[in-house]
C-alpha cells in the first residue's frame, strides 16, 4: 500500500519533472502538423481543431490537414466536426499528429430546449424540432422567422409581403383559430415575448445572435406554456459565452436585390386596343341601337368615350410603370462579437448592423443591435446572470397594396395607361388625374413614393437576470426577472400635392407612438436524479406572474397651410386618442420526466393559468398533458440489429389553450356615438359590445403519435409525427342578428380540427472527401371547420374591393374562397340567351354555374371555388462539400393551394389593369377565344356590362402551387496553413442569391403574398402586395 | 448568503402572488364600458343623444351622403330621381333600387335594417332602464318620450319598408337569444307604435328652446302620429292629431320663402316649416352633410358649385319630375336645375338637385338639416285625410296654403278623386328630395299605376322590400318567412 502511494507519488513527480524539461526545451512555439481521418480513413476537410483553454485553432484544409503553432502550455487539441463525435486528443511532445473521427450515430446526446428546462434528445417524448445557428443564417433576411422557412416539418410560414421588415405569417400545424389569435408564442432567452412593433416584430432580433431555434408542437411539449400554447412555442436561444480565451468573430455580406419577377404589361397601342374593344362593348352592351362608329358625342357619357389618341395609336410611346418603382437595391449586413470567459464568469457581447432597401424606391430597413450577457458562478451554489438585448429598427415604407383609389403602388403601376409617360416634358409627373380619355384618375405611383412619407422606427430591449442556487446538486431553485421594453412611433405625412384622384387634395398627416411594457417574475424549482442503475428523474416546478401594459397615442392632422411642415405640426390637430391596455397572467407549472432502464419514458405536465383577458366566471384554467416513449432500441432483442441505432416510439395527448384575444374583450364598451343639438356637438354615447362574463379561452385537445429512427451509424434519420388537433369554444366573433341591437358578439364556440403528418428525413449520402448531405420535410395538413353556432352559419370576409370572397362554414377549411363558379365564355349571342339564366350575358360574358338549377345566378348560386390552404408543403435542401468548398441548396414549396388575384379582378372595364396576359387571354370572337396559360376564365373586354363579369367569381381563382429554389450558397473555408499566418483561426467566404427562381404557374409577382397579413380569414388573395426580392450576395465570415 | 437568498426567492413569489384577485382584475382605463352605465341623468342625457345619432346611421339619412339607405328606399325607387353614375360593380346595388331587381344581398336593404335595429336596441335599453335610475321625474318622462318618440319612428320607417318585421321592446344579454325570433303581424308593430308616440306626445315638450334645436317636441310626436294613422287609413285619427299640430300655431308656410326653409342661414328659431330634422354642422367636426356635394352632376368638378371634390350625381332629377313643376312653380329653381355650365363655358344638360344648396363648404361637410317633418307635410296629410273623409272643401284650405307659398293658384271645387290626385301631385313637388315619394304612392296603393305608366317594371309585390339576406342568413325562421315576390 504504502509501497503502491510512493510510486504513484513518484511517477507523478516524474511527470512534473518532465514536463518542465519539456517546456524549457520548447519555450518557443512550435508547428503542430497533423491530419484528421473520416472512419474510411479518408482526410476530412473543414476540421475544427482548438487548443483547449485557448482560442488558438485552425480547421483542416482540402486533405484533411492542418498546421498549427502551439506553445510549450498546450496540451489538449478538441477536434470536432458537424456528425462526428468530438475527440480530445493530448499532443504531449508529438509534432505530427493524426486522428480518426468516429462518426456520431445520432445525436443523442444532443440537448433540445423545451419549456422552463433542457432535455436530451433520446429523452424526448413529445414532438419538439430544433434548428441550429448554421441553418439559420443561410438565407440573408432580416428576421429569424423567414430562415425557419422549409427547416421544420410541421412549420408554414408564409412571407406575405416582400417589403423589407414586411408581415411573416408562421404557422405551426395549420390554423387553429378562426378569429383568435394563430401565431405561435415566441419565447426568446425563456421570456415569452410581446409580439408587437413596426412590421415583423422579430426584426428587432439578428438572426446571427442566435443560437438555435426550437419548435414545441405537439400538447406534450406545448402543455407547459398553458393557456398560450396551443398554437405552438417557438424557443429562441440567443448565443452565451463559453470558457476559453476571448473569440473574435467577424460576420458580414453585402449584396443587391431586384425584383424577383417583372409582370408583361400591354404596350400602348395593345393597351388602345384594349380600351377601344371595351369601350365598344360596354357601349354596346347597354345601348343595343348604337355603333361602334358612333362619335363620343352621341355616346353616353364618358365611360363609353373612345378618344381620339386610342384611334390612333400608332405613335403612342409606352412606358412599363414597373421598371419606374422598382430598382436594383442594396442589403447589407455587419456583425462582430466577441465571446469567453473563465470556468467562473463567461460573457458574449456582440453588435450588428443591417441595413436592406427595398426593391420599391422609397422603402427600406434599417437595424443596429447589441447584445450582451454574462453568467457568473459566484460560489459553488450560486450561479447568477443577465443578458441584455437592445436594438433599434428604422423603416421607410410604401402603400403597396389596395386599390388605386386607396394609392396602391402595384395596382397604380398596372393600372396606369402605358402611353402616359412617368415624367411630363414640363418634368411634373405624368398620372391620368383629371382622369382624360374617359380613363379613370390613376396617381402616378412614383409620385406616391415619393410624396408620400411613411416612417417607423422601434427601441426594443429584451433584459434578463437571473439567480441560480444550488440546494443540493441535483435540486436547484432558480428566480428569473426579465422585462421586454419595447417603444415604437410611426408617422405619415400626406402633401396636398398628392391624392388619389384629384390634382390637389388636403394634406393630411398623423403620427401614433407605442409603449409596450412586458414584465415576467419566475421562480423554478428543478429535480434531476439517476436512482439506481434503472431509473432517471427530472422534474421541474414553478410559479410565475407576466403583466403587459402597452400604450398608444395617435394624433392626426388637416387644414395644412402649406406643405412646408411635413408632420402635424403644419396643420391644426383634429383626431386623437389613447389607448392604454394592460393585461396580467400568473400561473403555476409543473413538469416530470421519468426514465426507467434508459427505455421507457414518460412525462407528464400541467399549468395553470389565470389571465385577465377572460370574463369573471372564466379566469382560471388548468392545461395538463402527458406522454410516454418507448426505445425500442434499448430491448435486448434489438441488440443484434447493427444497422438501428435508435428506434423510438412516442406517443402524447393533452390540453393547451389559446388567449390570443386582445384585452377588454369580455366588457361591454361604450361608443362614441355624437350628435348636433343646438348647432353644437353634442356627446352621445351607446354600448357597441355585448358583455360576455364567461368569455373564455379557446380549449384544444391534440393527439400526437410520432416514429424518430436512426440508421446506418447515423446515416439516415427519420422523425414522424400523425396528429389530431381539436379546438374547441373558440373565440368567435359571431355575426348577430340585427334585432339584438347589435351587428357581432364574441363569443365562445364552434370547433376546428386539424389532422395531419410530419416527415422529416436526414441523410448524409456520401461521407469522406466529397461530402452531400440531404434533409427533406414534408407537411400534409387537413384543416376542418367541425362547429360553429349553427351548421348554416357562415363567416364571411372580404377584401380585394369584390365583396365577400371568403368563407368559414361546418365542413370546409377556414376562409377558402366562396363564390360563382365560372365555366366557361359565352360563345355567341345566342349561346347566352338559350343558357337562359344570365339574362343580361352576350357573347365574350362570363358564364356562371347554376348550382341551384333555378334559372336565375344570384348570390345563391356561390360555392366553395378554391382554398388557400396548401395540401402539403414541404423543404428539400442540400448540402455538398468538397475541399474546403460547401454549397447549399434550400428549396421549399407548398402544393395545392390557390390565390385570388384581386390584381385581375379589378380588369376588364378597358380602364384598368394592363396586364399582357389578359390581353392575350381575353374573349374576341369565336374564332379568336384567347390564349389561355395561366388558368382562371378570362372574358371579353367590357367597361361597364350588364353582365357584371367582375363580380366575384372562380374566373379570378388560380393555383398558386410552387417550388422554390430560396437559397444557393457557395462558400469556401481557407485552409488552416494558409489562414495561420494571419492568426487567423477560420475564414469563410460565400456568395449566395436567395429566390433564384420559383417554379409556378401563377403569373402574379408571387404565389405566397397576401393581402390581409395575418387574417386568417381572408388569406390568399393577391391585392397588390409588395413584391418579392432576389438577393445577391457576397459575405465572409471571420474567426480569430 | 443563504438566508439572503431564500428572502430573494420568497420575495419574487410573493411579489407575482400578491393580490392574486386584483393582479387579473384589469378593466378599461381609456374607454368607457357600459358597466356602470344608465345611472345618472348625463348618462341617460348621453344615451338619448346616442340614440338621436342614429338618424346619421347609413340604413337612414347617413351623413347626408349617397350611402343613405333611407332615401334610397323611400324616394330612390320612385320616379323621382335616379343617379348620375354608371351602373358598375360599386353602383350595382343603387341600380338594382332604381331598376326593380332588388337582391337579397342588396347592402342598401341590410344597413336600413341594421341601423334601424341598432337604433331601436338603444332605444329599448333606455327605456328598460329608466324606471330604476334615480333622476328627477321631469327628466325620466322626457327621456323617455324621446326614446319611444325615436323607437316608434324606427318601427314605423321598418314596417313601411319591410312589412312585418321581429317586435323587439327589451335588451339583450345573449348573443343567440334573437337567432329564432320570428316577424310580428304588421298590426302588432302599428300597436306598439301607436303606443310609443302616444307616450311621446304627452312627455316631450311644448316647445323646444334654440340651444336644444334637433330635439323631438310633442308636435314632432304628433305630427308622426297623425302619418302613422294616414298610413293605416284611419283618417279621423290622423285629421284629429294633425289638427293638433296646426291648432298649436308654432308653424306656418308663411314665414319662410320655399327656398329659405333649406337655408343654412335661417336659424331653427325663424324656421316655421321644419318640425324635426336631421341636424348637420360643418366645421370638419364629423357632422357635416355631403348631400350637396354628393347632389352635383356626376364627375363635374365641385368648384364649379362653391365646394370641393367632384360630384356624384346622387338624386339626380328625372325629366319626369321636371316637368311634374307647373309653369310658375317657385319651388322647381330651389328644388333643382336643368343644366350648369362647365369650366370651358359649354352647357352640360345634367339635371341636378339643389335643395340642400350650400357653397362653400368642403365636400360632405355642410351645414344644412335633413328635414323629417315639416309643416307643409303636416297640412298636406291633413288634406288628405280630410278629403278621405268626404270633407273635399273643407279640405281645399290645407293644400292651398302650401300652393300659395309656391306662387300658385289655389285648387277649388275638386271632387274627391281629383283632390287626391292633386294631394299627390303636390306632396310630390313640394317634398321632392325628402325621401317621401315611394312611401306616399305605396301608401295610397298607387304604386304599381303610376310608375308602370311610366314603363318602370313595378309590381304590387314592389310595395315592400325582401328581408335582408343578412338576416335571414342568421335566423332560419325569418328564411322561411321571405316577403313575396322575392
Amino acid at each position: 500500500m504504502t509501497e503502491n502511494l510512493l510510486r504513484a507519488q513518484s511517477k507523478g513527480l516524474l511527470m512534473v519533472m518532465l514536463s518542465l524539461i519539456l517546456g524549457f526545451a520548447q519555450a518557443q512555439t512550435q508547428v503542430l502538423t497533423g491530419k484528421i481521418l473520416d472512419e474510411s480513413g479518408t482526410g476530412l476537410p473543414g476540421v475544427n481543431i482548438l487548443v483547449k483553454g485557448s482560442s488558438l485553432g485552425t480547421t483542416t484544409d482540402a486533405n484533411g490537414t492542418f498546421n498549427l503553432e502551439v506553445g510549450p502550455s498546450d496540451n489538449i487539441l478538441v477536434v470536432s466536426f458537424i456528425g462526428y463525435r468530438t475527440s480530445e486528443v493530448v499532443i504531449g511532445n508529438q509534432t505530427s499528429i493524426t486522428v480518426s473521427l468516429a462518426p456520431d450515430a445520432q445525436q443523442l446526446s444532443e440537448v433540445v430546449v423545451v419549456g422552463y428546462g433542457e432535455l436530451e434528445k433520446k429523452d424526448l417524448t413529445g414532438s419538439v424540432s430544433s434548428v441550429s445557428a448554421k441553418d439559420l443564417t443561410k438565407v440573408q433576411v432580416s428576421s429569424v422567422d423567414q430562415a425557419l422557412q422549409g427547416q421544420i416539418a410541421g412549420v408554414q410560414i408564409n412571407t406575405t409581403s416582400g417589403a423589407p421588415g414586411g408581415n411573416v405569417n408562421v404557422l405551426i400545424r395549420g390554423v387553429s383559430s378562426i378569429s383568435g389569435g394563430v401565431q405561435p408564442l415566441f419565447v426568446v432567452d425563456g421570456f415569452p415575448i410581446s409580439n408587437v412593433g413596426i412590421g415583423n416584430p422579430l426584426n428587432t432580433l439578428n438572426p446571427n445572435d442566435i443560437e438555435s431555434v426550437d419548435v414545441l408542437k405537439d400538447a406534450s411539449a406545448t402543455a407547459i406554456y398553458g393557456s398560450r400554447g396551443s398554437n405552438g412555442v417557438i424557443i429562441i436561444t440567443t448565443k452565451r459565452g463559453k470558457s476559453g480565451a476571448p473569440k473574435i468573430e467577424l460576420n458580414s455580406y453585402v449584396g443587391f436585390q431586384e425584383v424577383s419577377k417583372k409582370i408583361d404589361l400591354m404596350n400602348a397601342q395593345e393597351y388602345a386596343q384594349f380600351v377601344i374593344d371595351g369601350r365598344n362593348a360596354g357601349y354596346l352592351d347597354n345601348f343595343p341601337a348604337g355603333n361602334i362608329n358612333d362619335n363620343n358625342a352621341t355616346r353616353p357619357g364618358v365611360n363609353y368615350d373612345v378618344s381620339d389618341k386610342y384611334r390612333n395609336a400608332a405613335s403612342l410611346t409606352t412606358t412599363d410603370w414597373q421598371d419606374a418603382i422598382f430598382r436594383r437595391a442594396a442589403i447589407s449586413n455587419h456583425q462582430l462579437s466577441i465571446t469567453g470567459g473563465t470556468d467562473a464568469v463567461r460573457y458574449a457581447i456582440s453588435g450588428g448592423y443591417f441595413n436592406q432597401d427595398g426593391i420599391i424606391i422609397n422603402s427600406g430597413l434599417e437595424r443596429y443591435n447589441f447584445s450582451a450577457n454574462v453568467d457568473a458562478k459566484v460560489s459553488n451554489k450560486v450561479t447568477v446572470g443577465f443578458s441584455l438585448l437592445p436594438s433599434y429598427t428604422s423603416q421607410q415604407d410604401v402603400p403597396t397594396s389596395g386599390h388605386t383609389g386607396e394609392l396602391g403602388m402595384i395596382n397604380s403601376a398596372l393600372s396606369m395607361d402605358p402611353s402616359i409617360p412617368v415624367y411630363n416634358e414640363d418634368g411634373s409627373y405624368g398620372n391620368s388625374i383629371p382622369p382624360t380619355d374617359g380613363n379613370v384618375a390613376i396617381q402616378n405611383p412614383v409620385k406616391i413614393a415619393n410624396e408620400l412619407k411613411i416612417n417607423a422606427s422601434q427601441f426594443r430591449m429584451l433584459a434578463n437576470a437571473y439567480v441560480d442556487y444550488a440546494i443540493l446538486p441535483e435540486l436547484k431553485l432558480r428566480t428569473t426577472f426579465g422585462t421586454d421594453l419595447n417603444y415604437f412611433k410611426d408617422s405619415r405625412w400626406n402633401p396636398s400635392t398628392l391624392a388619389s384622384s384629384a390634382v390637389v387634395g388636403p394634406a393630411t398627416a398623423s403620427a401614433n407612438t407605442w409603449e409596450n411594457v412586458n414584465w415576467l417574475s419566475e421562480t423554478t424549482l428543478s429535480y434531476k436524479k439517476q436512482l439506481g442503475a434503472d431509473h432517471r428523474i427530472d422534474f421541474v416546478g414553478g410559479f410565475t406572474a407576466q403583466k403587459e401594459t402597452s400604450q398608444r397615442i395617435n394624433v392626426s392632422a388637416n387644414n395644412f397651410a402649406d406643405d412646408l411642415i411635413e408632420n402635424i405640426n403644419g396643420g391644426i390637430v383634429n383626431a386623437g386618442y389613447q389607448n392604454t391596455d394592460i393585461n396580467t397572467l400568473m400561473s403555476v407549472l409543473g413538469r416530470v420526466n421519468y426514465a426507467f432502464k434508459d427505455r421507457y419514458l414518460v412525462t407528464a405536465t400541467v399549468r395553470s393559468d389565470g389571465s385577465s383577458r377572460f370574463g369573471k366566471n372564466n379566469r382560471w384554467g388548468t392545461f395538463p398533458s402527458a406522454s410516454i416513449g418507448w426505445r425500442v432500441s434499448q430491448e435486448g432483442f434489438m441488440s443484434d440489429v447493427a444497422v438501428v441505432q435508435d428506434v423510438k416510439i412516442r406517443a402524447s395527448y393533452g390540453t393547451t389553450g389559446n388567449n390570443a384575444i386582445g384585452n377588454y374583450r369580455s366588457v361591454s364598451f361604450l361608443g362614441s356615438n355624437n350628435y348636433v343639438i343646438g348647432n353644437a356637438v353634442t356627446p352621445g354615447l351607446a354600448p357597441v359590445t355585448f358583455a360576455n362574463d364567461n368569455l373564455t379561452w379557446e380549449f384544444q385537445s391534440q393527439l400526437n403519435v410520432g416514429l424518430d429512427f436512426s440508421v446506418a451509424n447515423g446515416r439516415v434519420n427519420f422523425t414522424g409525427d400523425i396528429y389530431d388537433k381539436r379546438n374547441k369554444d373558440m373565440l368567435f366573433n359571431v355575426q348577430t342578428p340585427s334585432a339584438t341591437g347589435f351587428t357581432n358578439a364574441l363569443v365562445n364556440l364552434g370547433e376546428v380540427q386539424n389532422k395531419g403528418l410530419e416527415l422529416a428525413v436526414g441523410t448524409r449520402n456520401f461521407v469522406g472527401k466529397f461530402q452531400w448531405s440531404t434533409n427533406v420535410n414534408v407537411t400534409f395538413n387537413k384543416n376542418e371547420v367541425l362547429a360553429m353556432s349553427s351548421d348554416a352559419e357562415r363567416i364571411f370576409a372580404a377584401t380585394g374591393g369584390r365583396g365577400n370572397t371568403n368563407i368559414t362554414q361546418v365542413g370546409d377549411p377556414i376562409g377558402v374562397f366562396f363564390g360563382r363558379r365560372a365555366v366557361g365564355v359565352f360563345q355567341s349571342d345566342a349561346e347566352a340567351i338559350e343558357y337562359g339564366a344570365q339574362p343580361l350575358a352576350r357573347a365574350g360574358d362570363i358564364k356562371w354555374a347554376d348550382t341551384d338549377n333555378n334559372g336565375i345566378i344570384n348570390d345563391n348560386d356561390r360555392e366553395v371555388i378554391g382554398s388557400p390552404h396548401p395540401d402539403f408543403y414541404f423543404g428539400f435542401n442540400n448540402t455538398f462539400s468538397y475541399k474546403g468548398f460547401t454549397l447549399d441548396i434550400v428549396t421549399n414549396g407548398m402544393v395545392g393551394m390557390d390565390v385570388y388575384s384581386a390584381v385581375f379582378a379589378i380588369n376588364n372595364s378597358g380602364v384598368h389593369n394592363n396586364a399582357k396576359f389578359v390581353d392575350e387571354a381575353r374573349w374576341r370572337s369565336p374564332e379568336q377565344p384567347g390564349t389561355n396559360d395561366v388558368g382562371g376564365v378570362f372574358g371579353r373586354a367590357i367597361r361597364g356590362g350588364r353582365n357584371a363579369n367582375t363580380t366575384f367569381s372562380s374566373a379570378y381563382i388560380f393555383d398558386a402551387s410552387y417550388w422554390r429554389i430560396r437559397n444557393v450558397s457557395l462558400g469556401y473555408s481557407f485552409p488552416s496553413t494558409m489562414l495561420s499566418k494571419f492568426k487567423i483561426q477560420q475564414a469563410r467566404l460565400y456568395i449566395a442569391v436567395n429566390n433564384l427562381y420559383t417554379f409556378t404557374k401563377y403569373f402574379g409577382y408571387d404565389p405566397e403574398v397576401g393581402n390581409a397579413g395575418g387574417n386568417q380569414q381572408v388569406l390568399g388573395v393577391d391585392w397588390g402586395t409588395y413584391p418579392m426580392n432576389r438577393t445577391s450576395t457576397i459575405g465572409l465570415n471571420i474567426t480569430l | 448568503m443563504k438566508t439572503k437568498l431564500y428572502i430573494l426567492f420568497t420575495l419574487s413569489v410573493l411579489m407575482g402572488m400578491s393580490g392574486c384577485e386584483d393582479f387579473l382584475n384589469q378593466v378599461p382605463v381609456t374607454a368607457r364600458s357600459a358597466e356602470n352605465f344608465y345611472r345618472t341623468a348625463g348618462d341617460f342625457q348621453n344615451a338619448v343623444m346616442g340614440t338621436y345619432a342614429i338618424f346619421k346611421n347609413p340604413g337612414l339619412y347617413s351623413n347626408g351622403t349617397a350611402t343613405a339607405s333611407l332615401l334610397w328606399l323611400g324616394e330612390g325607387a320612385s320616379d323621382n330621381w335616379d343617379y348620375g353614375q354608371t351602373k358598375n360593380t360599386a353602383t350595382l346595388p343603387r341600380y338594382e333600387i332604381l331598376e326593380f331587381n332588388v337582391s337579397l344581398s342588396n347592402p342598401i336593404l341590410s344597413t336600413a335594417w341594421t341601423g334601424h335595429y341598432i337604433g331601436i336596441g338603444r332605444a329599448n335599453a333606455i327605456i328598460e332602464k329608466l324606471p330604476a335610475a334615480e333622476i328627477s321625474d321631469a327628466l325620466k318622462l322626457r327621456y323617455e318620450g324621446e326614446a319611444k318618440f325615436l323607437r316608434a319612428f324606427f318601427y314605423f320607417n321598418l314596417v313601411r319598408t319591410f312589412g312585418k318585421v321581429q317586435l323587439i321592446e327589451n335588451s339583450f344579454s345573449d348573443p343567440f337569444a334573437a337567432n329564432t325570433i320570428p316577424r310580428s303581424e304588421v298590426s302588432q308593430v302599428y300597436d306598439l307604435i301607436i303606443s310609443d308616440l302616444t307616450t311621446a306626445e304627452n312627455n316631450l315638450p311644448t316647445a323646444i328652446p334654440a340651444g336644444e334645436a334637433g330635439r323631438a317636441s310633442r308636435w314632432a310626436a304628433k305630427a308622426l302620429l297623425g302619418k302613422v294613422y294616414l298610413t293605416r287609413t284611419q283618417y279621423d285619427l290622423a285629421s284629429q292629431k294633425l289638427a293638433e299640430v296646426i291648432a298649436s300655431g308654432l308653424f306656418n308656410v308663411t314665414a319662410n320663402s320655399y327656398a329659405e326653409v333649406f337655408s343654412p342661414t335661417t336659424s331653427f328659431v325663424n324656421n316655421k316649416d321644419v318640425i324635426l330634422s336631421v341636424q348637420y354642422l360643418s366645421g370638419l367636426v364629423s357632422q357635416g352633410s355631403g348631400l350637396w356635394s354628393s347632389g352635383i352632376p356626376f364627375g363635374a368638378p365641385g368648384t364649379l358649385f362653391g365646394t370641393t371634390g367632384s360630384g356624384d350625381g346622387f338624386m339626380r332629377p328625372t325629366a319626369d319630375l321636371e316637368s311634374a313643376y307647373e309653369d310658375g312653380d317657385l319651388r322647381k329653381d330651389a328644388s333643382m336645375l336643368p343644366s350648369y355650365v362647365a369650366t370651358n363655358g359649354n352647357t352640360i344638360n345634367e339635371r341636378y338637385m339643389v335643395k340642400y344648396r350650400q357653397p362653400g363648404p368642403q365636400a360632405g361637410d355642410s351645414d344644412v338639416d335633413f328635414p323629417i317633418l315639416r309643416y307643409a307635410d303636416v297640412l298636406l296629410m291633413h288634406a288628405e285625410a280630410v278629403n278621405e273623409l268626404g270633407q273635399t272643401s273643407a279640405a281645399e284650405p290645407f293644400l292651398n296654403q302650401v300652393r300659395l307659398r309656391a306662387g300658385l293658384a289655389p285648387m277649388e271645387g275638386l271632387n274627391q278623386g281629383d283632390f287626391r290626385l292633386a294631394v299627390e301631385q303636390e306632396r310630390r313637388v313640394e317634398l321632392a328630395f325628402e325621401g317621401h315619394r315611394w312611401f306616399d304612392l305605396v301608401r295610397t296603393n298607387r304604386h304599381v299605376e303610376v310608375m308602370s305608366a311610366k314603363g318602370y317594371p313595378v309590381e304590387d309585390f314592389h310595395k315592400l322590400f325582401p328581408v335582408p339576406q343578412r338576416e335571414t342568413d342568421l335566423n332560419p325562421v325569418l328564411e322561411n318567412d321571405q316577403n313575396e315576390g322575392y
